[in-house]
């Protein structure tokens, strides 16, 4: 495939502190890629690497085949939607769709046909003449958009476009993201704390913690397999729990470390007594009976009407969800039953995921 | 006058679940004080006198008749006067000299400044506050050094460009009449260049990075950044320091009393320490005032305009 960025073991060091660890990326002609992490973790410095507003300090980025390593921004081709929206407060929606077109000497009137055709797309059309101030949130948030969209960029970068509205309209400019990306078939690199977000919009998700990058993939490939315990804690709501414990004498099970020792039957073959770090996904855990089952004593449920949330009363806390309502589930126990192929293992020295 | 500045009838009905003391700091009775008491100050201490120098103005008035108030009217004699006479061309040619240039220097170098000091070098706060040194410094003060250092014989400007070889010549900046007004508007525009700085980089400091950052991804280099994005978001901040610039320039005395009385020959004179002289030096009070008078109805148009530019940047 066409690779349209190409990152190559891009280090940045702000003084003393690394704040990208060789990074290598690609990312092909496009595709939507998610940038996830939590806070600090470098996703937004690898976005302003690629947009150009950061300098790096070694290492090399390729836009289109072309070295930009140096590059000023306006040299890369590149649009960008930011976290703020940074709309120019002096003009109105139709000047700042048309700022960067007018830059580059295309006339007026060109210029303005371009934005009134953005603005179908992105639903502008009776706002061209306001300003900034005078928008809602949701409605700055398209006309970045539009502004974005206006030239035709070798990529789009969004740096947290929706973190400033609210969770109704947050789920719907998802959804309106990916729609424009896919009309439009640009590459997208999208950064977001949200792993929500990177799963449901991604076609490639790339998950960074402290400047490196822990694992990327298909979202589905990320949850399924995580490589280890940050990502497999990191995807998926509610967390993954976590649970050690000790591959017994057979080899086939694990003793989890939780009042009377459960057993549980793991997918694959580990040594005998090795310790584990066992993990177990809320939504895995099907309350019944059956084989492989856990009784666990429940301290509290919280019941959403389409899912029940049981925490257990023990050390650690599992956190359960289930699909129904678990009438008269309110304290005693549940007994709860897992899939032995959907068990993880993970070392307890380096928290990354052992094989079965 | 019956002023309604009693607190007990605009006591808070809220108060009654708090103890008794509260209700003159919080509520509406010491915001009435406040206003009238600034109200007040400014009838007494800036309106009358304002009033009395326009009525002054139409009033023949002298060494004799200061002292009362009934004194004979005489029209517009005093415009005449003052408009007719041979200094007259002279002076307001040089007024405006002196405020263009000085605002329009004040304003290049101290937008020049704001921009440099953004950058956020080492130091640069410091720096910036060490500017600060000519702005609070008394005016007379200002002008003794100015005088100093222009001074002919022995100043250090002379010994400055003599030395580099610039001039060979004393350039003789204080009794020169063809070089005295520049030698103020120098000593002026080191005086207001601070102000003009430091109000311009509170500007500056309010326009978020990332709207620069947005116009860099849209392809505006350096100079486009300064001309699309700077200059139009400084539109409030770039009117209010040139309002306030010529007004401070208009009532700039100071420097004329210690460099040049106005001279040689009304060479270096303005209309600010021509009113001055007329009134104080001459006792032609009454064409004194009208001097003035034309000279408020200047700050008014410029005021008018300095309103009129804050007003935009609140509805912005």
């Amino acid at each position: 495939m066409n690779m349209q960025i190409e990152i190559d073991g891009v280090d940045k060091h702000y003084g003393a502190y690394h704040a990208l660890k060789h990074i290598d990326l690609r990312i092909p002609q496009g595709q939507f890629v998610a940038l996830v992490g939590p806070s600090g973790c470098g996703k937004s410095t690898l976005l302003r690497t690629i947009a150009g507003l950061e300098t790096i300090t070694s290492g090399a980025i390729r836009i289109a085949g072309k070295d930009v390593s140096s590059a000023p921004p306006r040299a890369r081709d590149l649009a960008m939607v930011f976290q703020s929206y940074a709309l120019y407060p002096h003009k109105t929606v139709a000047g700042n769709m048309m700022y960067s077109m007018r830059i580059r000497g295309i006339s007026r009137a060109k210029a303005r046909a371009r934005a009134e055709e953005i603005a179908k797309i992105t639903g502008l059309e009776a706002l061209m003449d306001r300003y900034p101030r005078e928008l809602s949130g949701g409605q700055r948030q398209r006309v970045a958009m539009g502004r974005a969209i206006m030239r035709e960029p070798q990529a789009f970068l969004f740096d947290e476009p929706l973190s400033n509205l609210d969770a109704a309209l947050r789920v719907h400019m998802r959804a309106e993201i990916r729609k424009l990306h896919d009309r439009i078939g640009a590459t997208s690199v999208y950064v977001t704390h949200d792993q929500i977000e990177a799963m449901t919009m991604a076609d490639h998700v790339v998950v960074l913690r402290a400047g490196v990058i822990e694992q990327q993939g298909a979202p589905l490939d990320l949850y399924d397999r995580p490589v280890n315990r940050f990502v497999a804690g990191f995807i998926g709501s509610p967390a993954m729990n976590f649970v050690p414990g000790r591959i017994d004498s057979d080899g086939a099970h694990v003793i989890l470390d939780l009042p009377d020792n459960p057993r549980l039957a793991i997918a694959g073959r580990r040594p005998a007594q090795e310790a584990v770090t066992v993990g177990l996904r809320p939504e895995h855990l099907i309350p019944g009976d059956g084989p492989n089952a856990l009784t666990l004593p429940v301290r509290s449920v919280e019941r959403t009407g389409s899912a029940s949330y049981v925490r257990t009363d023990t050390q650690p806390h599992l956190m359960i969800a289930a699909a129904d309502r678990l009438a008269g589930v309110d304290a005693g126990t549940l007994s709860v039953t897992i899939d032995p192929t959907l068990v993880h293992l993970f070392s307890p020295e380096d928290e990354t995921a052992l094989a079965l | 006058m019956t002023v309604p500045l009693s607190t007990t009838d605009s006591m808070p009905t809220v108060g009654t679940i708090r103890a008794s003391g509260p209700s003159f700091r919080d509520g509406r009775g010491l915001d009435r004080v406040l206003v009238w008491l600034t109200l007040g100050f400014l009838v007494a201490f800036s309106a009358l006198p304002l009033v009395y120098n326009v009525v002054m103005s139409f009033q023949s008035v002298d060494l004799f008749t200061i002292a009362s108030f009934d004194r004979p009217f005489v029209g517009l004699d005093n415009y005449k006067a003052v408009l007719s006479q041979r200094a007259t061309g002279t002076i307001v040619r040089n007024t405006a000299v002196f405020v263009g240039l000085s605002v329009a220097l004040q304003l290049t170098i101290g937008f020049g400044l704001a921009l440099y000091f953004q950058q956020r070098f080492p130091g640069s706060t410091w720096l910036r506050g060490l500017f600060l040194a000519g702005w609070i410094m008394p005016g007379l003060v200002v002008g003794g050094v100015w005088s100093w250092i222009l001074a002919g014989d022995f100043g250090v400007m002379n010994w400055a460009l003599q030395a580099t070889g610039i001039t060979s010549d004393k350039i003789f900046w204080l009794s020169d009449p063809s070089i005295a007004l520049y030698s103020v508007i120098i000593a002026n525009v080191w005086v207001g260049v601070p102000f003009n700085m430091i109000l311009l980089s509170v500007g500056l400091a309010a326009i978020p990075d990332d709207v620069y950052e947005a116009a860099e991804m849209d392809g505006a280099g350096r100079i486009w950044r300064f001309l699309t994005i700077t200059l139009p978001l400084m539109r409030a901040q770039l009117g209010a320091v040139i309002s306030l610039g010529i007004i401070f320039t208009l009532q700039q005395f100071d420097l004329f009393a210690a460099l040049t009385q106005g001279g040689p020959s009304n060479g270096s004179n303005v209309m600010q320490y021509w009113s001055w002289e007329l009134s104080f030096q001459h006792y032609r009070i009454g064409q004194g005032a009208a001097v003035s008078v034309l000279m408020i109805l200047v700050v008014i148009c410029v005021a008018a305009i300095y309103v009129r530019s804050t007003r935009h940047e609140h509805a912005a």
